[in-house]
């Protein structure tokens, strides 16, 4: 059975946590010169197959081989040795240094004992090019963007002679041009023979890029099929039943005005944002990253101060830079980063869901936890998010569940103007039909919602109107009829808009712009 | 429908596993269960009421400021500044009731006062003033230190009568501190547990910027959160006080990391966002057991120290072992790098004040002292102990009346820091230098370089070796020692079992007294050494050593202390025994040592005279600056002091 291509093959791994079975049986292949995509939901088990492979854990029962021989992977050392590098969702890069030193880090070059700086920086540099990146191997790893740092994590791949790349949902952060670049890389990686694992939730990657595709389901490996395989198909895999429908947006009619943003400004960050979102709306906010989309949403949220402007919830003026005073008029916020902004990871879920009525359950300075706990029990099961208690850490939640805590906080908290950002980066497609199900509950009920996402799709898909931000300012507004990919993007991309050309974002603008 | 993949298999796991997971689950309860496991093997006295008593009395101020210390871990922040803040609640209120007169109920309001200021200064400098906890806390530490210092003058006060019950014991054999440590325990429990502090404290603590951003009050609750542990350290520091019915400015040095590592031991993490009250009294029962079992079993002070340190290791390791197998570790994404920034910045601004602090004390002692008079300096090795308050004093008065400028230093028994002064001392232009040494040994070589100076050393009440004094001014501590033992052999009338209160182990002091003591013993083969335990000159380790060695010997007829603080500690412990049953012989003969002989709880001081030590010192110091000729060694005689003469000992 032994192929002159194969790179990779997994045969009925199993890995058990206690309490849980994380992989019962999980069987996979990679040959050279390959994409194979690997898909399941969070939770499904392919982060724990990886990290197999990254020698992090180590499988209880099942074969691993690699070019056709078994191999026991106990540490990063082994799976380097063999050739085997991972490029993690978050990024494993030591802000402080500099790019060259990241990605010779542990190996840098030496000279008499001391490290050969030139020779580094020009290797660095070789590599940066080879992956087709501008970006000086002096730079700090802290002063670039997320899609720099996925570069400069690829070419310290390269560096390794890698010829097994495993990539963990490397779009779920990129703009749709920054993904493109991302496959042109990855497509002359392909071409050199090297054999990629890619992880994606994104189906429409999967015909753009992938060559075969293994589902895991419930950890088990459930189906390989081709990558042109219809995506119909691959949910049904992933899922284990059929999604009618992607994006289940039901409009209904529009209030009065309920969020109004007027000329909100913070010096050399956002520049005169005036919008309105009325009751029963979602308005969508579009942009690339660094547009300052979420930055204007903690300043309505007062989470972060303004300099000019002002914001009203149902007429009544909000007071700047005062979370509490957000709260009290109605205003909720989904934090763009899940597990850093809007979980307490190591508490309950019961813990996390009673976070934000904390203080009007507190009578004389004690809380009413059994009104809490029915509180959450309530809305726990409202939306559906599955747990083995509500005395389970958030931490070994999937996103999608996660993500269903932090929205289920604000919903017992009756709140009015729900401000979403990026509600569902990094979350399996049926969890996502349920949030978005989640929103269409809310608008029903007369919320107004306002919704960040570097998803296009989703905010064509789930917004009444979409708000277009370009370089800290509203560069359009398009009805849903009016909103495509393409006026979508014309308008991010657009630069100079008003008077103040001087107005510049820096990296953002040249990461944004190139090749459209 | 299934998007996890949780699934439990307990069951196949069955029955043998419950036992392990109850005590996986709780992995300082095991440490503890299996060390007063094996300290009842080892030693027949451990297990016994009296004695579980005492390790709780022993394990109260622990548990008290480890409580305190709880919240503020479990909001992922630290506090060092406890036990300073115990040290100066318990002074403000002995000087407020003792010195001031004011009554002793607004003294210990004042007292408690003093504790909740420090917290709400330490969670003042932490929220507003953004300076990392670890910084604002060890400033406290110091500031709290100093306070209770100056407040006393660096000496003991006696600690009103009334608020001293609380050391005492209830229906004569339930003791005060632990019905204390016990209610601050369920308090603490409770606060954690219903209140809305105590939740925002987990929020806090597990992630503070999704406490934050879900509308808790982060600022606010962390003022409170340190207030509330420096409420928990002034009720740790009348605890303290009320058992040795003195105040000690010294007292509970280094608590603080005893309270910390209480905590930690107890399961709660130093990342914050987990803990328990009962862990935490788990974790000081821990400590308290372990002193309490190696005083009874007589290990030596040297390996004490060493198994405390390996079972602290012990003990967190098996609670990392339970989180292993409870949860895979997942890295935290990077934090934000404005944070580090400003710390930077903070670290920063603290060395520049820190450095034009000391440029001004140093310019202002520098003008103040411009004259042509001799100048001396004085480097004591402690003034936590009345008797080198005492050499001071002698010191200061003789200097004045000669018209030389003093200058008086504090190594608070630390070698290397007195190395620093001596240093220091030879760079500022000195016609001497007198020397206390810390140890004789370790005091050496930095006696060498001073030699080297050329300016002349005087040595006073304990010698430095390998060094060259001009004179050595010391009572005679072999001969002293040899006294005692004849004093206390006489009064047992040759016969009966004692026990030695040794000092600070390595110190020559302790070393001579022991020698001669042992020497002096030779001629009374009817008295028998049952044990020798150290308690390192101190008169709160003096009273819990004694308690120890009593539950292992409890038919002893006299001790010796090898100095008055350890005896007046080691009286506490007796209690109506001393000066009846048992008979305790003391050494320095300080002012509440002799009070003691006076009334009749000590039978005899060895007495010095520390303030003729330090007059003789002066003088002869300013002999040599002068150039004039000095004895080699001055021997200042030493006397039994017993009731009869005591009236001729003034001080």
């Amino acid at each position: 059975m032994s192929n002159q291509d194969e790179l990779l093959r997994i045969e009925g791994i199993r890995k058990s946590f206690p309490g849980v079975v994380a992989l019962d049986g999980v069987d996979f292949e990679l040959r050279r010169g390959e994409v194979h995509v690997l898909l399941g939901e969070n939770g499904a088990g392919k982060s724990t197959l990886i990290k197999m492979l990254s020698g992090a854990y180590r499988p209880d029962a099942g074969r691993v081989l690699v070019d056709g021989e078994e191999t026991r992977i106990h540490g990063a050392q082994d799976s380097e040795r063999l050739g085997i590098a991972t490029i993690y969702q978050e990024f494993n890069l030591v802000p402080d240094l500099t790019v060259a030193e990241n990605i010779f880090l542990g190996r840098q070059p030496r000279r008499y004992g001391m490290i050969d700086r030139k020779r580094m920086e020009a290797e660095a540099a070789g590599l940066l090019e080879r992956v087709g990146v501008n970006v000086s191997p002096r730079a700090r790893v802290r002063e670039l963007g997320i899609a720099r740092l996925q570069m400069v994590e690829i070419a310290k791949a390269l560096s390794l002679n890698a010829r097994v790349l495993i990539m963990d949902e490397p779009t779920a952060v990129l703009t749709s041009e920054e993904v493109e670049k991302l496959f042109v890389i990855v497509r002359k990686l392909r071409e050199d023979g090297v054999g990629i694992v890619f992880i994606t939730h994104h189906l429409d990657e999967i015909a753009a890029l992938g060559d075969r595709v293994t589902v895991i389901r419930d950890g088990k490996s459930v189906g390989r099929v081709p990558a042109n395989t219809p995506e119909d198909e691959l949910v049904r895999l992933m899922v284990g039943r059929s999604i009618e429908q992607q994006y289940p947006r039901e409009a209904v009619e529009a209030g009065g005005a309920l969020l109004k943003v007027e000329g909100l400004t913070r010096d050399g960050v956002f520049h005169d944002v005036s919008f309105e979102v009325r009751a029963g709306e979602v308005v969508g906010i579009a942009g690339l990253v660094g547009a300052g989309r979420t930055e204007v949403a903690r300043a309505v949220f007062g989470a972060d101060p303004y300099d000019r402007g002002s914001v009203s919830v149902a007429g009544a003026g909000v007071r700047g830079n005062d979370v509490g005073a957000a709260m009290a008029a109605g205003i909720g916020l989904v934090p763009e980063d899940r597990k850093g902004q809007g979980l307490v990871l190591d508490a309950s879920v019961k813990e996390n869901l009673g976070l934000v009525t904390l203080r009007a359950a507190t009578k004389g300075g004690l809380v009413d936890l059994k009104g809490q706990r029915a509180a959450a029990a309530k809305v726990a099961e409202q939306l559906g998010v599955r747990m083995t208690g509500l005395g389970q850490q958030v931490r070994t939640l999937s996103g999608g569940n996660q993500q269903k805590v932090v929205i289920g906080k604000w919903l017992l908290a009756d709140t009015r103007v729900l401000i979403l950002d990026e509600p569902t980066r990094g979350i399996d497609v049926g969890a996502k039909v349920e949030i978005y199900q989640l929103i269409n509950e809310l608008t029903a009920a007369g919320a107004a919602v306002l919704m960040i996402s570097s998803d296009l799709p989703e905010v064509l898909g789930m917004s009444d109107r979409v708000l277009v931000m370009a370089q800290g300012r509203i560069a359009g507004e398009l009805t849903a009829a009016e909103a495509t990919q393409d006026s979508v993007m014309a308008l991010a991309v657009s630069t100079n808009i008003g008077t103040n050309a001087s107005t510049n974002n820096g990296t953002t603008a040249v990461e944004g712009s190139r090749g459209h | 429908m299934a998007t996890d993949t949780l699934k439990s298999n307990a069951g196949a796991s069955g029955a043998t596993s419950g036992l392990r997971r109850v005590l996986l689950d709780n992995g300082a309860l095991s440490a503890l269960i299996v060390l007063v496991i094996a300290m009842s093997a080892l030693s027949g006295d451990f297990l016994t009421t009296d004695n579980l008593l005492n390790v709780g009395v022993q394990a109260a101020v622990t548990a008290v400021l480890a409580f305190g210390v709880t919240f503020v871990i479990v909001s992922a922040g630290i506090d060092l500044s406890v036990g300073s803040v115990a040290a100066l609640s318990a002074t403000v209120l002995a000087w407020a009731a003792t010195s001031e007169g004011i009554p002793v109920a607004t003294a210990v309001v004042l007292a408690v006062v003093t504790g909740i200021a420090c917290g709400l200064v330490n969670g003042f400098l932490i929220s507003y003033g953004k300076l990392p906890p670890f910084i604002a806390t060890l400033a406290m530490l110091s500031v709290g230190r100093g306070l209770s210092l100056v407040i006393s003058q660096g000496s003991p006060i006696a600690f009103p009568d009334s608020v001293s019950h609380l050391g005492d014991t209830l229906g004569g054999w339930l003791p005060v501190p632990v019905l204390v440590m016990v209610a601050m325990g369920l308090v603490t429990a409770f606060i954690l547990a219903r209140t809305y502090l105590g939740r925002a404290m987990y929020a806090i603590g597990g992630n503070e910027e999704a406490a934050r951003l879900s509308g808790l009050r982060v600022k606010r609750q962390k003022l409170a959160i340190y207030a509330l542990s420096g409420l928990f350290a002034a009720a740790a520091g009348i605890v303290l006080a009320s058992r040795l019915s003195s105040a000690q400015p010294q007292a509970a040095q280094g608590y603080e990391l005893d309270a910390i590592a209480a905590v930690v031991i107890g399961g709660a993490s130093l990342a914050g966002g987990t803990g328990k009250a009962s862990g935490t009294l788990i974790g000081a029962l821990i400590l308290a057991v372990l002193r309490n079992g190696l005083n009874l079993l007589s290990v030596s002070a040297f390996w004490q120290q060493v198994v405390i340190g390996v079972v602290i290791a012990l003990a967190v390791l098996l609670d990392s072992a339970r989180r292993k197998s409870g949860a895979s570790v997942t890295s935290a994404g990077a934090a934000g790098g404005g944070d580090r920034r400003r710390q930077v910045l903070t670290y920063g601004l603290a060395a520049v004040v820190a450095v034009a602090v000391v440029g001004a004390t140093s310019l202002l002692h520098g003008g103040s002292s411009a004259a042509t008079t001799q100048k001396v300096g004085l480097s004591l090795s402690t003034l936590n102990n009345p008797f080198f308050v005492q050499i001071r004093a002698g010191a200061q008065a003789e200097a004045e009346k000669l018209g030389v400028d003093l200058t008086v230093t504090d190594a608070q028994n630390d070698a290397s820091q007195q190395a620093n002064q001596l240093q220091n001392f030879t760079s500022s232009g000195l016609g001497a230098i007198i020397v206390n040494p810390v140890d004789s040994d370790a005091t050496g070589p930095a006696a060498r370089a001073v030699n080297k100076s050329g300016i002349p050393l005087v040595a006073v009440d304990r010698s430095v070796n390998n060094a060259d004094t001009a004179t050595l001014v010391a009572s005679d501590n072999t001969a002293g020692g040899r006294q005692a033992a004849k004093a206390l052999a006489e009064k047992l009338g040759g016969n009966g079992t004692i026990v030695v209160l040794q000092g600070q182990a390595g110190t020559s002091a302790s070393r001579e007294r022991g020698a001669g003591f042992a020497e002096g013993l030779k001629a009374y083969p009817g008295i028998k050494v049952v044990a020798k335990q150290p308690a390192d000159w101190d008169r709160t380790k003096g009273l819990d050593v004694m308690t120890n060695l009593l539950q292992a010997n409890p038919g002893i007829s006299g001790v010796f202390a090898e100095n008055d603080e350890m005896a007046l500690g080691a009286i506490k412990a007796l209690g109506a025994k001393a000066g009846r049953s048992v008979q305790v012989i003391g050494f320095d003969g300080t002012p509440d040592g002799l009070k003691a002989v006076a009334d009749g709880s000590l039978y005899a001081s060895v007495a010095q005279q520390p303030k003729e030590l330090g007059r003789i010192a002066v003088e002869n110091a300013l002999r040599v600056a002068e150039g004039k000729g000095v004895e080699k060694a001055v021997m200042v005689p030493v006397k039994v002091v017993t009731k009869e003469n005591v009236a001729a000992f003034g001080g």
